[in-house]
């Protein structure tokens, strides 16, 4: 079984190809606004690299938010086309899921995305990647206190350059060991894949009165 | 001759669409997802919420289009796109959609400006021939442009500030009509009568357009009427501002005609829907025996037939792009 792996919801392009249990070939690199421009020819790279063609992909593993909103979109796209046409199955992650899937001795996991004005998207994970607190969109303060509350041992974990009481591990997904947790997850439909952007635009909360 | 087919995919702005033509003027299938009903409750188009849409909607768009036409990918020649201009995170979608296509099937992708495919979307209606004068007019975009044949774009003018059919939005909007309110005001003109004085934008000697003003007059016409307790006369209104309007495109149509070899003429976009605009420029075209067309109302706003059909003539001419082409929010027309 080869597996496909995506995540676009960061300034990062993380790709890779799994198959069984080892990684054939993966990508990270840093692209920022290069995103739109670079994923694929990167992805089309990486494939070739181990003599892959795309209809080789047995199932396709992709990070669906949350994160950049443009990001979330050009991952979801390519994976949504390439599953469709292919008819391959696929099965979608969240960024911040993925990102609580590290190998260390802390407690708590906690993944955190800047989204800007002092808010982030956030969760809480223990050991074994179970959610204590579910992803939400949190301001930065209720977060780091929520989090202290809890434990004495935890460690953030991000790619984005903000400041958080307490330890903080630079995101470097192994994306063997993401694989190996979620190719087995039920799979869905390509057709009704969308981004968990975990947050409405600024016209739809004006809309709803929930800012003025 | 091999029949060439090409799938067009279109997403430059509200409306999601994947279109199939065979050899630039036979089209097999189109296939448009409308976004309007949503961004009514906004009074415009909300550009977040027309990229969020559009991955929602992107291959269902497709798949419906090939089942339409009874194709499968294979079939495809080419993979055409709209590339720019438009809004940048919906483009995005269409064409990280078409270089995926592109990818998985090696097949060449086609970039298209979104102007030529309006251009070309009277091809699906007549066969086009040169030289040719090109009005478009639509909620983004007010361009002349004169042709010499397939792909030899020169713009000879455009607006200044905003588009014509914004200005349409903007002046309903005054009088409390709906977005889109550009149809509306077509139907009350013809109630109405041309009873309030408005300015003729941009008396100049040039090609370009300007609409600024006329819509600023009337936001101080109604303001003045509102500070009198008055109420402006909305099918009144409609009919002086689109009497204004007509005059306006008219006049750079006409001074085209006088300077340039023009053998043929269309409008593209969703203004070209207008009928007084329409019966306008077919009567200036009468008179100076110009063969004209106009493109059918559902080729008037955003389609993927359209770029398809344009696609066509790039591709013919080997004008392919590589996986890594971006989105251009601005882009001339070449």
């Amino acid at each position: 079984m080869n597996y496909l792996y995506l995540d676009t919801t960061s300034s990062f392009l993380y790709a890779g190809i799994v198959r069984d249990d080892s990684l054939l070939a993966e990508k990270k690199e840093y692209l920022g606004k290069d995103l739109s421009t670079k994923a694929l020819s990167f992805i089309a790279e990486m494939m070739a690299s181990v003599h892959l063609k795309p209809n080789d992909i047995d199932k396709i593993i992709l990070v669906n938010g949350p994160g950049s909103f443009t990001g979330c979109r050009i991952g979801i796209t390519i994976a949504k086309v390439y599953a469709w046409t292919l008819n391959i199955p696929i099965t979608v992650i969240s960024s911040l899921e993925a990102m609580a899937l590290i190998d260390d001795e802390y407690d708590y996991h906690v993944p955190v995305i800047d989204a800007r004005r002092d808010y982030v998207y956030a969760g809480i994970y223990d050991l074994e990647n179970n959610p204590i607190l579910k992803n939400q969109y949190i301001k930065k303060s209720v977060l780091e206190t929520a989090v202290e509350n809890m434990s004495d041992c935890y460690v953030y974990i991000t790619n984005d350059d903000i400041v958080l009481n307490g330890d903080v591990k630079k995101y470097d997904p192994n994306i063997l060991m993401i694989v190996s947790k979620f190719r087995d997850k039920e799979c869905v439909n390509p057709h009704s894949i969308d981004a968990d952007y975990l947050k409405l635009t600024e016209a739809e909360e004006k809309l709803n009165g929930s800012i003025s | 001759m091999k029949d060439i087919y090409i799938l067009g995919i279109e997403s430059s702005c509200d409306e999601t669409s994947c279109s199939i033509v065979k050899n630039g003027r036979e089209e097999l299938a189109t296939v448009i997802s409308s976004q309007i009903d949503i961004h009514k409750n906004y009074g415009g188009v909300v550009p977040e919420i027309a990229s969020r849409q559009h991955v929602k909607n992107i291959t269902m768009v497709i798949e419906e289009c090939l089942e339409q036409a009874k194709m499968k990918m294979t079939d495809i020649d080419a993979i055409a796109v709209t590339y720019g201009p438009g809004l940048i995170g919906s483009l995005l979608i269409g064409l990280e959609a078409a270089k995926t296509l592109a990818y998985i099937y090696d097949k060449p992708l086609v970039p298209v400006h979104h102007i030529a495919g309006h251009i070309y979307a009277n091809n699906l209606v007549k066969e086009m021939h040169f030289p040719l004068l090109s009005l478009v007019i639509s909620g983004g975009h007010t361009e002349l442009v004169y042709m010499r044949d397939h792909l030899n774009f020169e713009k000879l003018g455009g607006t200044l500030d905003d588009a014509v059919g914004e200005c349409y939005d903007k002046v309903a909007r005054v009088v409390g009509i709906p977005y889109p309110g550009g149809p509306q005001i077509d139907k009350l003109a013809h109630i109405g009568k041309v009873n309030y004085k408005l300015p003729s934008p941009l008396n100049d000697d040039s090609y370009n357009f300007s609409f600024s003003g006329l819509k600023s007059a009337v936001i101080n016409l109604n303001h003045n009427e509102e500070q009198k307790g008055h109420s402006l006369n909305k099918e009144d209104l409609a009919a002086s501002f689109q009497k204004v309007v007509v005059d306006t495109l008219c006049k750079r149509v006409e001074k085209a005609i006088s300077e340039k070899e023009i053998k043929y003429f269309v409008t593209a976009g969703g203004v070209a829907a207008n009928s007084d605009i329409r019966s306008a420029l077919a009567q200036i075209c009468d008179e100076n025996h110009i063969e004209y067309s106009f493109p059918s109302i559902k080729y008037c706003t955003d389609n993927a037939a359209m770029i398809a059909s344009a696609g066509y003539y790039y591709y013919i001419n080997g004008r392919t792009a590589t996986l890594d082409i971006n989105a251009q929010s601005s882009v001339d027309l070449y």
